[in-house]
């Protein structure tokens, strides 16, 4: 059932058009948050914490993989919406085949049983067929060769395209007759997250990433130099 | 019960106004909540939104011709057949209506994203009005021989 003040909210949200062919995002993150005022308290809170557990910005710097991973879970059983709960699962389990692709690319071994390592379905299924290719997952995602092949040629900037391109089409599945209510604007935050990650790619951000990732890693290490 | 069956008949004389009214207030509302939305994301073409909004309350008009009609001194023989056409012609006016202002909504969120297509994203807008015209015009039809 629509709800009438997210008709309105809706039809007030720029077209996005393709993910890739955006230069910036289709409204800034401040006139989105000023639409997102009309959202139900409910929904806003919902929203909110599914930004918190996929957005990679807001994720932070020194969050265990357990940690995360209790998050996600919480989230997950949280979500009164069937579809949501979906949207969040689909896109842990995708990020958590590219986590065990560059694991295995950095030469890892397979987790061991009952190491948590990784969100969903198949974790156990890719743990198994760790020495596999397609870790045993093709039918499922695809696109696995293809981002194994382009993680060996060293090609991340390709990785993270073929998977955000995945991520893209899953939100246009799932949110598939989901026109005018909470869903819609939901699958419409998500994807605005992409785009915004997607023209946030350039040296000057991924400079100062690094900067911030190797400060945060170097802890109290870092004034030794200083 | 001759008296419980002419008063179905009265009912069915007044349904296709109450019920096309009801759909038409559900149509407009949520059509006019997307209009007002897509003002708030464009500089032009208001007007176009507010006109395309207004679409579903064809089906009103449709139920007050329907009701004129029917209205007809009521007895036993005719009353039935009052309130079948009545009620019926009513919920299919009520519903196209309802679900033309959904079509609505959809075309002007369409059209304020790509201009070029605003005739196009009004024919499935068009289509439900199709339906609600057969609706109309056959309870005219047999409203004659009720």
């Amino acid at each position: 059932m629509d709800e009438p003040r997210y008709v309105t909210l809706m039809s007030s949200l720029p077209y996005h058009g393709r993910l890739f062919g955006a230069r910036q995002t289709p409204l800034s993150r401040f006139q989105l948050d000023k639409r997102l005022a009309w959202l139900e308290p409910e929904h806003a809170d919902t929203l909110s914490r599914i930004e918190h557990v996929l957005r990679w910005r807001r994720i932070a710097l020194g969050e265990s993989d357990a940690g995360f991973l209790d998050r996600a879970d919480t989230l997950v059983a949280s979500l009164t919406i069937p579809l949501l709960a979906e949207v969040v699962r689909t896109r842990l389990e995708a990020r958590t085949l590219i986590a065990a692709l560059r694991k295995r690319k950095a030469g890892q071994s397979a987790p061991g049983p009952g190491e948590r390592w990784g969100y969903g379905r198949w974790t156990n299924v890719i743990a198994r067929h760790w020495s596999d290719t397609d870790f045993g997952v093709q039918r499922v995602f695809p696109w696995v060769l293809e981002a194994d092949r382009r993680l060996r040629e060293g090609d991340a900037l390709g990785v993270d395209r073929l998977f955000m391109e995945y991520a893209w089409q899953e939100l246009g599945r799932l949110g598939a007759g989901h026109y005018f209510d909470f869903e819609a604007v939901a699958i419409y935050v998500l994807r605005w997250d992409l785009i915004d990650r997607w023209t946030h790619y350039d040296a000057e951000s991924a400079r100062d990433r690094i900067v911030s990732l190797a400060d945060a890693s170097l802890g109290d290490y870092q004034e030794m130099y200083a | 019960m001759n008296d419980f069956i002419i008063m179905l008949g009265r009912a069915g004389v007044y349904a296709p106004v109450a019920l096309g009214a009801i759909g038409s207030i559900i149509g407009c509302a949520t059509a006019g909540q997307a209009a007002i939305g897509a003002m708030l994301d464009t500089e032009s073409g208001y007007g176009r939104y507010v006109g395309i909004s207004a679409m579903p309350s064809s089906q009103i008009i449709y139920g007050i011709v329907v009701m004129f009609t029917l209205n007809q001194p009521m007895t036993v023989e005719n009353a039935t057949g009052a309130f079948g056409i009545g009620i019926l012609s009513g919920l299919a006016l009520l519903l196209s209506a309802a679900y033309q202002g959904k079509c609505c909504a959809s075309a002007i969120q369409a059209a304020k994203a790509k201009p070029e297509i605003f005739g196009l994203a009004l024919a499935p807008a068009a289509i439900v009005e199709g339906f609600a015209v057969f609706a109309f015009i056959f309870a005219l039809v047999l409203s004659a021989g009720a």
